[in-house]
């Protein structure tokens, strides 16, 4: 009987082991805060039924995804709930506005913006800029915008660093992404710093791109695509020299390990193994005895771990929080797994600005109840809005041990490993 | 990554053996796929409503000794110590229930049965018999929530000898909330009524709608975080105020998981949302660690492991058209061979499949290729030879076998 039936669910994201449970519909943070919303049941398996007779079916509502995937991790039945909507956003694409293309294009708009960095940061804190912003181009002017810096992590690190590189018999290759390069370039510096003391040489990827991010939230997916193929090109080329490509963003991990074959058909199935959170690297190799860490005496923190959407579908944070934990002067307090609201540029459009905060409101509570002197998350939109929400700076886990680290013991210890 | 003891499936049965672990000490992980069948919970908890001849069971623990030798209470010990140590993990992972293992109360379903009950929680309506402690009942419903049938749980109600009048009520907000009737669901509403702001309003509200009834019945859709809320309503409604299970997903539900989760990270136990055990790596008799699929390349290493990823719905069995399997580890499976035995064509029969679960030894140690294993323990639907929705044991098998697997390992 067995050889005449289907005996494998054939569907694609495995909508038709839906049960309709409504679980997910339990854990989605929009459909809580915006009645608007359908929800990730009607949006998703029940929705894709429909739209498979007719496209017509297509609901603008599915807009309002924020594509925090929380209802793939609560799902019992290994729905891609939040891949079913992002695919049916991809078969009825829009015209991307001039502010939608202003906002996914981190990569261009960063490297124009650092090359006049203070007038940039000066012009975007002015009212008069945000209510131009915020009326002509629907960005929400309660918005802050992340600073840029003056000099790229890129021009730093081939000035400062790159050169020491080859010195180390052991080799990682670092995609830092746009907010690394562009606003950031201190957690870069921190990541050098920390693989330097472990015995690992750090080197910059052939050619980087942008990691889609911004583009597929946007709607930009041929665009997100060729920068995806530019990226697996460049990584197959360090994975060929035997490094490990590690990274220190949650979503740019997941996108490129996940929604680059899920979403965009770029293919990574000889990348995926390689790419990984830097979190997860260090935490790998202390597990099995290869590196060490030591941490300084006089180090003392009280700090909040924040779970960010990404990270909680990866189910990596798990590596972090063990990193974290080994700080013996680190007080680590968990808050509960949930969406901060902001969603990468989301959060950002003037529509979408009064939900993104209801959204992080009850995050919001928590960090204020925890009383602690900084919120760290492995995700640099949540940065933004957190900081943004509740005046608490945040801080990469990355940075928290580069922070925390006895350089010169942890030197010692990795000398001859 | 090393544990001391790591926990399959993240329920009630794997949530009660790892808080009673983590209590004693021990180091321990829980790896949990989705959620669980908790989100359909009514706020109550079986031990044992009906006995193997279906009859209702008024005491639980006397019953229990009358089960056949193959139901998984006969691994238990002292059920009704067990039971008791049950009540106060609950109690102190801030979950009030009220009842006793050595008598059973009654408890309105969705559709306005009533049914026996061990545990429930406080907020809810529960009853002695079939008589309510009121003349007139106001049953209220939010106009819009169609999961909450009224007319069917009014006739339950009639049926007790009280005037029921249903009663519509809303507030500005949950009209809102109707725009996407869709998601009118008890848990969305509990989210729309989350500040004591609204819930002064829904008692201004209820009161103004409760003419001269001297009880007041709501749908649970309240207090998903805790019972604060809830609590807080009780207090404002001039008359006496209960809610009624409605149909998933379940506020109560949904609350107990959180609050159990809560206790068990606050316990320092490590919960691993969203994951999936795939295999094992055995050294003889004993399992030496698991592999997950979000974390690869990291095995989970225990001295002990417990299975508790339930029943065909969680997993934790899966058939196919040749054999019922235990899809993690691959352990010994007790069911019927012939496919044609598994079901009853009278579906409300009791179904033989319900039966079907992992092989276990006296303490509650799993089989595979007839040799126990000396270090991984099974516990709640997952087991075999319990048909919980004949005999209203759910709950109970899950937190009495979990308690049970966890005192196991504490004396090892």
């Amino acid at each position: 009987m067995a050889d005449q039936m289907q005996l494998n669910n054939i569907s694609e994201n495995n909508f038709e082991q839906c049960l309709k449970c409504s679980i997910c519909t339990v854990y989605c943070p929009v459909s809580a805060v915006n009645p608007a919303y359908p929800g990730p049941k009607q949006s998703g398996p029940d929705g894709e039924r429909y739209r498979l007779k007719d496209p017509k079916f297509f609901n603008e509502a599915l807009k309002m995804c924020l594509n925090c995937k929380r209802c793939e991790v609560a799902c019992p039945s290994g729905v891609n709930v939040g891949d079913i909507i992002q695919k049916a956003r991809m078969n009825n694409p829009h015209k991307p506005k001039l502010r939608d293309m202003m906002l996914a294009n981190t990569d261009f708009v960063g490297s124009m913006a650092t090359m006049v960095a203070p007038i940039t940061n000066f012009a975007l804190g002015l009212g008069v800029s945000k209510a131009v912003l915020h009326s002509v181009m629907k960005i929400d002017k309660h918005r802050t915008f992340p600073a840029y810096a003056s000099q790229k992590f890129e021009t730093w690190f081939k000035k400062n660093a790159a050169a020491d590189q080859d010195k180390y018999s052991k080799h990682v290759s670092y995609f830092h992404g746009c907010y690394v390069n562009y606003n950031f370039p201190q957690l870069g510096k921190d990541l050098v710093k920390i693989m330097n003391a472990c015995g690992y040489g750090v080197h910059l990827l052939d050619k980087e791109k942008c990691c889609g991010t911004a583009l597929i939230a946007n709607g930009m997916y041929d665009q997100a695509k060729r920068q995806g193929e530019t990226n697996m090109e460049s990584m197959r080329s360090a994975i060929a020299k035997g490094r490990t490509v590690v990274t220190t963003s949650s979503t740019c991990t997941f996108t490129m390990r996940d929604e680059y074959t899920h979403l965009l058909e770029v293919d990574n199935h000889d990348v995926r193994d390689h790419l990984t959170l830097a979190t997860r690297f260090l935490f790998q190799l202390l597990d099995d005895g290869k590196i060490k860490l030591a941490f300084r005496d006089d180090y003392k923190k009280r700090v909040a771990y924040h779970t960010a959407c990404h990270m909680e579908r990866m189910g990596w944070a798990i590596y972090s929080t063990s990193l974290l934990k080994m700080i013996p002067g680190l007080d680590l307090v968990m808050l509960e797994s949930q969406c901060c609201g902001i969603s990468g540029t989301y959060g950002f459009k003037r529509e979408n600005y009064e939900t993104s905060q209801k959204i992080g409101d009850s995050l919001f509570n928590a960090i204020a109840e925890a009383d602690v002197e900084a919120v760290t998350t492995d995700c640099e939109t949540c940065k933004w809005q957190i900081e943004m929400s509740t005046g608490t700076p945040v801080l990469n886990p990355i940075s928290i041990i580069a922070d925390a680290l006895d350089v010169e013991k942890t030197i010692e210890l990795n000398k001859n490993r | 990554m090393k544990f001391n003891t790591v926990i399959m499936g993240g329920g009630l049965s794997g949530l009660t053996c790892g808080i009673a672990l983590a209590k004693a000490g021990q180091k321990v992980a829980v790896v949990a796929t989705g959620q669980s069948s908790l989100h359909f919970g009514s706020g109550s908890l079986d031990l044992l409503g009906y006995d193997a001849q279906g009859a209702v069971v008024t005491n639980p623990v006397e019953a229990i000794k009358a089960l056949p030798e193959s139901h998984p209470y006969n691994k238990v010990g002292d059920v009704a110590a067990a039971a008791a140590q049950a009540q106060t993990l609950l109690a102190e992972a801030g979950i009030k229930v009220n009842g006793r293992a050595t008598a059973n109360h009654n408890r309105l379903t969705p559709i306005g049965a009533v049914k026996p009950a061990w545990l429930t929680l406080d907020e809810y309506l529960t009853f002695d018999g079939d008589k309510l402690q009121c003349k007139k009942v106001a049953l209220m419903n939010i106009i819009g929530y169609l999961d909450f049938p009224t007319k069917f749980i009014a006739e339950g109600l009639r049926k007790m000898d009280v005037e029921v009048e249903v009663k519509p009520i809303t507030l500005h907000e949950l009209n809102e909330a109707r725009k996407s009737p869709t998601e009118m669901r008890a848990t969305n509403i509990a989210k729309v009524l989350g500040n004591e702001e609204l819930v002064m309003h829904l008692a201004a509200e209820i009161n103004s709608k409760a003419g001269d009834a001297d009880m007041v019945l709501l749908p649970a859709v309240l207090g998903i975080k805790n019972d604060a809320l809830a609590q807080l309503l009780k207090e404002q409604v001039r008359v006496p105020m209960h809610f009624v299970a409605t149909i998933p997903p379940s506020v109560p539900g949904t609350r107990m998981q959180a609050l159990l989760r809560k206790r068990f990270e606050a316990l320092g136990g490590t919960f691993l949302n969203g994951d999936r055990a795939v295999k094992g790596t055995f050294a003889g008799s004993m399992l030496k660690s698991i592999e997950t699929e979000k974390l690869e390349g990291t095995k989970l290493e225990a001295e002990n492991f417990v299975l508790a990823t339930g029943s065909f719905m969680g997993r934790g069995l899966v058939s196919d058209y040749e054999k019922v399997y235990e899809p993690v580890l691959g352990l010994d499976v007790d069911y019927i061979a012939d496919r044609t035995q598994w079901t009853r064509d009278n579906v409300f029969e009791a179904q033989p499949y319900m039966e079907f679960g992992v092989k276990t030894d006296a303490q509650l140690h799993t089989v595979k290729d007839g040799k126990v294993l000396a270090n991984v323990y099974a516990v709640g639907q997952v087991l075999s030879g319990n048909n919980k929705v004949k005999l209203a044991s759910g709950e109970g098998v899950d937190m009495l076998t979990a308690i049970t697997v966890a005192n196991n390992i504490i004396k090892k």
